[in-house]
């Protein structure tokens, strides 16, 4: 199948754009560095925080579904998508979601961050 | 965060962590999903608004929901809901009028094998369940269902027919049987469907016992009429007569109209008929958990309507059609009824919570 296993980085707060920067493309910066230390223990650097967090399982599974539009009714024999719903719209338009990736494990960022202090 | 390298990524060494490009044009959602139920979606696929599965996991049907919390999806498993079959396909009943192999005006209301499988939540095994439990036919590459009172006719025929030409309700010719009732203008098919809906195929002509006059025609097939189906047919005419009968009345009157060697027996009436005492006499009543709702929370609701208490033995044949996922018919009762027993020997009796 094509579902690669996708990486989750979970984070607890919100990330935020300083306003000197926010009119750059989301991309055009990374979000921050991650590194890995020991075997599940990874540290995320973003600014001048650095966060602390662990690789775990997931309890059950997670599947990344993307929702696509398709204008004709799906033969479900040979279609590779996984999901579909059916609007009663005037055009027999149906609207899929289609699994993209699953995650099994995510690098859980609950603690404080921690201030670094340059050198 | 569709990159492997957060994955693979080694100790001792750290990468740059960026928005992917198509970040926020994306209309993304996730989905918990069970370990079994991923691999069926990832071997088969699947389809509906609510996710099918297209085979049975572990013996149970799975049609499953989607509830939406914040962009967090979770699979929750529902029993299968034939409902909406029955009620599309009760669009256009074949009946007395549509008996003809003439192509029929427009094709509204009429559903392919296809058509329901993409207009119901049903995986194609329960569309098979749902079809046959409905007794439902395909005429003309719809599936059909036929009118209740249509069918009682060609029943009736069939019964009527075996009895002038002295036919045995266990070894009826197919090809007699049809000829018999296409005199009388009613199409194969649907003699067919009759036969099969209130009996079953008997393996070989001469199994059957049937005294002819010379050789078996062995690609003659031969039906055997279910003997409880044949019973019912008798009780839903005397039921559909008179609102309520005195039940020795009722058993005279059925036990006359069998025809012979057929034993009728006031059990096979179970889920059909409600008895209850009026003084020294017993008087019985049509009450059908046909046509009580299938929602567990509905039918006891409706059930307590009827009859403020009910004993096991009465309440059993209403509710044992129940389906919840998960639920035993003790959790049902337990979530809707109150039960009491007032001494050990007395039976327990329910009541509404």
């Amino acid at each position: 199948s094509e579902c690669r296993e996708w990486a989750l980085l979970e984070l607890q707060g919100v990330l935020e754009i300083q306003p000197s920067a926010q009119h750059l493309p989301l991309n055009a910066f990374s979000i921050g560095s991650l590194s890995r230390s020991q075997q599940e223990k990874y540290y995320f650097t973003i600014g001048y925080h650095e966060l602390e967090g662990k690789k775990v399982s997931l309890k059950k599974p997670m599947l990344v579904l993307q929702k696509v539009l398709r204008a004709d009714p799906i033969d479900v024999e040979s279609s590779p998508v996984v999901l579909s719903t059916q609007y009663p719209t005037q055009v027999q338009k149906t609207s899929e979601l289609k699994a993209i990736g699953i995650i099994r494990h995510k690098i859980l960022f609950k603690t404080r961050p921690k201030a670094l202090i340059s050198k | 965060m569709g990159n492997a390298s957060i994955l693979e990524l080694n100790v001792d060494s750290s990468l740059e962590v960026y928005y992917g490009e198509t970040f926020g044009s994306e209309d993304l959602k996730l989905l918990e999903v069970d370990e079994p139920i991923l691999q069926e979606i990832l071997d088969r696929g699947a389809s509906g608004e609510e996710l099918d599965t297209k085979s049975e996991t572990g013996g149970k049907r799975t049609a499953s929901a989607m509830a939406a919390a914040t962009g967090h999806l979770e699979l929750v498993e529902v029993a299968p809901n034939f409902e909406k079959l029955k009620s599309l396909l009760s669009e256009r009943l074949y009946g007395e009028d549509t008996d003809s192999m003439d192509v029929e005006e427009s094709t509204s209301g009429l559903y392919t094998w296809d058509d329901l499988l993409e207009k119901l939540q049903l995986s194609e095994k329960e569309l098979q369940e749902g079809l046959k439990s409905l007794a439902a036919v395909q005429v003309g590459g719809f599936w059909r269902l036929v009118d209740k009172k249509y069918m009682h006719c060609v029943f009736e025929l069939i019964l009527l027919n075996a009895m002038q030409h002295d036919w045995s309700l266990q070894g009826l010719k197919e090809k007699e049987v049809v000829s018999a009732l296409m005199a009388d203008g009613y199409s194969a098919q649907i003699v067919i469907h009759c036969l099969a809906t209130y009996g079953q195929r008997v393996s070989l002509a001469f199994e059957a016992g049937i005294a002819s006059n010379g050789s078996y025609d062995l690609d003659s097939h031969v039906w055997e009429l279910n003997e409880r189906h044949v019973c019912l047919h008798y009780a839903n005419q005397l039921l559909s007569s008179a609102s309520r009968w005195r039940v020795d009345d009722f058993v005279d009157a059925w036990q006359q109209n069998l025809p012979s060697g057929v034993q009728a027996s006031l059990d096979m009436l179970k889920g059909k008929i409600l008895i209850e005492k009026l003084g020294s006499d017993s008087w019985l009543y049509p009450f059908s958990v046909a046509n009580l709702p299938s929602n567990p929370a509905e039918r006891f609701a409706a059930l307590f309507r009827e009859r403020p208490r009910w004993e096991w033995e009465d309440l059993e044949p209403y509710i044992s059609d129940l389906r919840a996922p998960g639920k035993s018919v003790d959790a049902l009762l337990l979530k809707y009824t109150r039960r009491t027993q007032p001494t050990a020997e007395t039976p327990p009796i329910f009541t509404a919570r």
